[in-house]
């Protein structure tokens, strides 16, 4: 394979195509999303650093120690970051960006790459005043700072976030060609915080108090009805991400984590809890984030123009993040397949891999750690001769339940149904190694 | 319930020096730490009188209950009860859509437009009845899809205008809830007086629409391995082929306009914020007059505050309206859009 052009600023492909949508029809975008490739690295390398040379950097003096007091990414790494597809929402503030999974090492997203999600802005909240309240039916409406909260026993826990819109672009057929705007709507991190079970207990909740609604610190109040099932159960209070503070596009200083729930309900820059016997019946639950539907199944044409409401669970879903359009194949040989897989309902018990388009599948070798509602890496070692595939992962969850195809979602749900489109995806390999996002 | 572990450690004076070695080390006969005998001795007297050694042992922390925090009062929460209940906790005031019609000329066209038909990207508030069948383009609107009417009181309270957040009063939010819904044919009167009491009057067209979804999934995939389909069946579908009028509705749906100038995309997504409700001392696209006054110290200095920003007499202006993503020419372009009726 051909070695990718560099693009006139330097910047990668994937950055002109991102940055410069305005400048460029659909239809280009279309096709360069589909069509190009990145190679981040290879291309002008001083040939004067390599053997039997001794590179540049090893016969000189390094920089001095802390030199960045918070460390940065290589940079030749400046490539790696989170993107916006720009013309996705109507403006860049209420807006998302997506995680570059082609990009993840491991099981964990780092702290810069975590997507975002915002519905009125990145809000700049300082912890010294930030409150969280916690009031409605309970014996004892109390308020507490971020000292008190830090006070409570706090746990750290792995699990992913993922949005409902993640995939949501595909209902009709592939449009977005790239890993990143595919599936980035997710990330998975190690989250340090409070059960809200222990917090619930200083209050009181009354018999009566079902259900809690959750609000954000942010412009637009972000809020969501949780039931007080998942409130008891699993439900922290987040004030730490990776091993430091919670960052600003992620909830800082304190937020909601509901794991293997609409991310949404994660409710960032949480500033209170309001116990209720109802759900409230916010914007982000009745207008958004619900699920209209139109079955084509026949017997269920009573549902069609219906909507599911609090369809909180990410169900299951694995995709492969190398080959993907991003991470092309080069050369001809040996590679290893490797890709992450997660649900909403607990761990992953097992990962298949199709090469012709979802006719025979094998199963995938999990690697490290399987945790409950958490990404799970997979891998699957196969040969590649220049041969036309079809590649697919597909999911089952310890609970039985098999990632669906797309046709059966459009099945049960047809196809403007916008959120909760976890299907098994299709990377097409073509003869010269690239990768492109298609249907079968 | 965390069970918690009980420990419990009596500390001697003597034995503080140990503890503070092992402290350091994980193991405490390989320590290579040297204490200076006299020295520890002297710290130990003085943080931990002998009179003081006393049991230390870690508490039950879930038992009683932290006793962290301090109580809300009444008024705190007045101040942060925002939300609207369907039917409950509905709001002081009133408003009718002859109220509101103005406000929302001021404060909500510029985005949703003045029939709630929704400018550029954002949301369309009205119309859509009866589309919610419809298997490619349904159109969620406040009319043809909200449940419930509190919920367009509760956001509207909440979270607009866009720009101003938690700025309208109550009977604001009567006035132009009344008159978003009388754009749905939903309020038949504009003098009809919204308010706690006659909120009960009103029935939204879709509010048996919804479906609380149930734990057990809505298909059910079996984990085939070999065999699963006729080779003859697959064919694949791509963005570039074509996915016949799919992708097509798609891409209107989520997307692009066509024939958009650069321009007026760059304007739609970070400059009409302000500059089409002049927020913030913006000049509005349609005031000549103001631009026209701009204009009169070249455009290289309009160009340049919309690149660099501007704060002084005239208002503030973000560097690249805030948008940073943004390349110079772009920026440049959306200059030319907004004053491409005064050059």
């Amino acid at each position: 394979m051909s070695e990718q052009k560099i693009t006139e600023k330097g910047k990668s492909s994937v950055q002109q195509i991102t940055e410069n949508e305005n400048t460029t029809s659909r239809r280009k975008f279309l096709t360069q999303a589909a069509a190009t490739t990145v190679v981040a690295s290879g291309a002008a390398v001083a040939s004067s650093n390599l053997p039997p040379n001794v590179p540049s950097w090893q016969r000189t003096l390094g920089k001095p120690v802390n030199t960045n007091p918070y460390g940065q990414p290589s940079k030749y790494e400046s490539d790696v970051q989170r993107r916006r597809v720009p013309w996705l929402t109507p403006d860049s503030i209420a807006s998302i960006s997506f995680t570059p999974l082609a990009e993840i090492k491991g099981m964990i997203s780092p702290n810069g790459l975590a997507f975002e999600r915002d519905h009125g802005g990145l809000p700049t909240i300082d912890p010294k005043q930030h409150r969280l309240m916690i009031h409605g039916l309970v014996e004892k409406p109390i308020i507490l700072t971020m000292d008190d909260i830090q006070r409570f026993p706090n746990v750290s826990r792995i699990h992913f976030i993922e949005c409902p819109a993640n995939s949501a672009m595909e209902w009709k057929g592939p449009q977005v060609g790239r890993l990143q705007f595919t599936h980035g709507m997710t990330n998975c991190c190690e989250w340090t915080g409070v059960q809200l079970k222990h917090i619930l207990k200083e209050v009181g909740v009354k018999p009566e108090g079902k259900w809690i609604l959750a609000e954000g610190a942010d412009s637009a109040s972000m809020s969501r009805s949780i039931p007080m099932e998942k409130a008891l159960d699993d439900t922290l209070v987040v004030f730490g991400q990776n091993g430091e503070a919670l960052r600003p596009e992620n909830g800082y200083p304190l937020r909601l984590l509901t794991p293997g729930w609409e991310g949404n309900t994660s409710i960032k820059w949480l500033r209170r809890l309001e116990i209720t016997a109802e759900p409230s019946y916010q914007r982000e639950e009745t207008s958004k984030y619900t699920d209209l539907i139109a079955p084509r199944d026949k017997n269920k044409q009573d549902l069609v123009g219906k909507a599911y409401m609090f369809s909180y669970i990410m169900e299951a879903k694995a995709i492969i993040t190398f080959p993907c359009p991003e991470k092309p194949l080069k050369d001809h040989g040996k590679y290893v397949m490797n890709g992450l897989a997660w649900t909403g309902t607990g761990k992953i018990k097992h990962v298949d891999i199709s090469l012709d388009g979802g006719i025979n599948w094998q199963e995938a070798e999990l690697n490290g750690l399987v945790l409950d509602k958490c990404w799970t890496r997979f891998s699957f070692a196969f040969e590649w001769n220049g041969e036309e595939l079809l590649i697919q992962s597909r999911a089952t969850g310890e609970d039985g339940y098999v990632q669906p195809t797309i046709e059966q979602l459009r099945e049960a749900r047809g196809v403007a149904s916008i959120y909760h489109n976890n299907c098994i995806h299709t990377w097409r390999i073509s003869k010269n190694g690239e990768v492109e996002s298609v249907q079968v | 319930m965390v069970r918690w572990k009980v420990y419990k450690f009596k500390l001697l004076v003597a034995s503080v020096t140990t503890l503070l070695i092992s402290a350091c080390s994980s193991n405490n006969e390989a320590t290579a730490v040297k204490v200076d005998k006299s020295t520890t001795k002297t710290i130990v007297n003085s943080i931990l009188p002998s009179a003081h050694a006393a049991t230390y042992e870690q508490i039950s922390i879930t038992a009683e209950g932290f006793k962290l925090g301090k109580p809300a009062s009444n008024e705190e929460i007045a101040g942060w009860h925002i939300e609207v209940g369907h039917g409950h906790n509905l709001p002081p005031g009133e408003g009718t859509a002859a109220d509101g019609e103005e406000m929302f000329e001021t404060l909500c066209a510029s985005c949703h437009g003045s029939f709630g038909e929704g400018v550029g990207r954002n949301p369309v508030l009205a119309g859509g009845e009866d589309t919610l069948t419809d298997r490619q383009k349904p159109e969620r609107t406040v009319g043809s899809y909200w449940p419930y009417a509190s919920t367009l009181l509760d956001y509207t309270h909440r979270a607009m205008p866009f720009n101003s957040a938690q700025s309208l009063s109550w009977d604001d939010t009567w006035s132009i809830s009344a008159y978003v819904l009388y754009l749905n044919d939903i309020i038949e009167d504009e003098d009809f007086v919204f308010n706690a009491e006659s909120y009960h009057d009103i029935t939204m067209p879709n509010e048996n629409g919804f479906i609380i979804k149930d734990k057990e999934a809505d298909t059910s995939n079996t984990r085939c391995m070999k065999d699963c389909k006729d080779p003859k069946s697959i064919t694949i579908k791509t963005a570039l082929l074509g996915y016949g009028s799919g992708a097509e509705d798609v891409v209107e749906e989520t997307a692009v306009v066509e024939g958009h100038e650069l321009g007026q995309k760059i304007y739609d997504a970070t400059c009409r914020l302000c500059h089409g409700t002049g927020l913030a001392g913006a000049p509005k696209v349609e005031d000549r007059v103001t631009w026209e006054h701009r204009l009169q110290e070249g455009i290289n200095k309009v160009y340049k505050h919309a690149i660099d920003g501007y704060s002084g007499q005239y208002g503030v202006m973000p560097p690249k309206g805030g948008n940073l993503e943004l390349t110079d020419e772009e920026v440049k372009a959306a200059v030319d859009f907004m004053i491409k009726d005064v050059k």
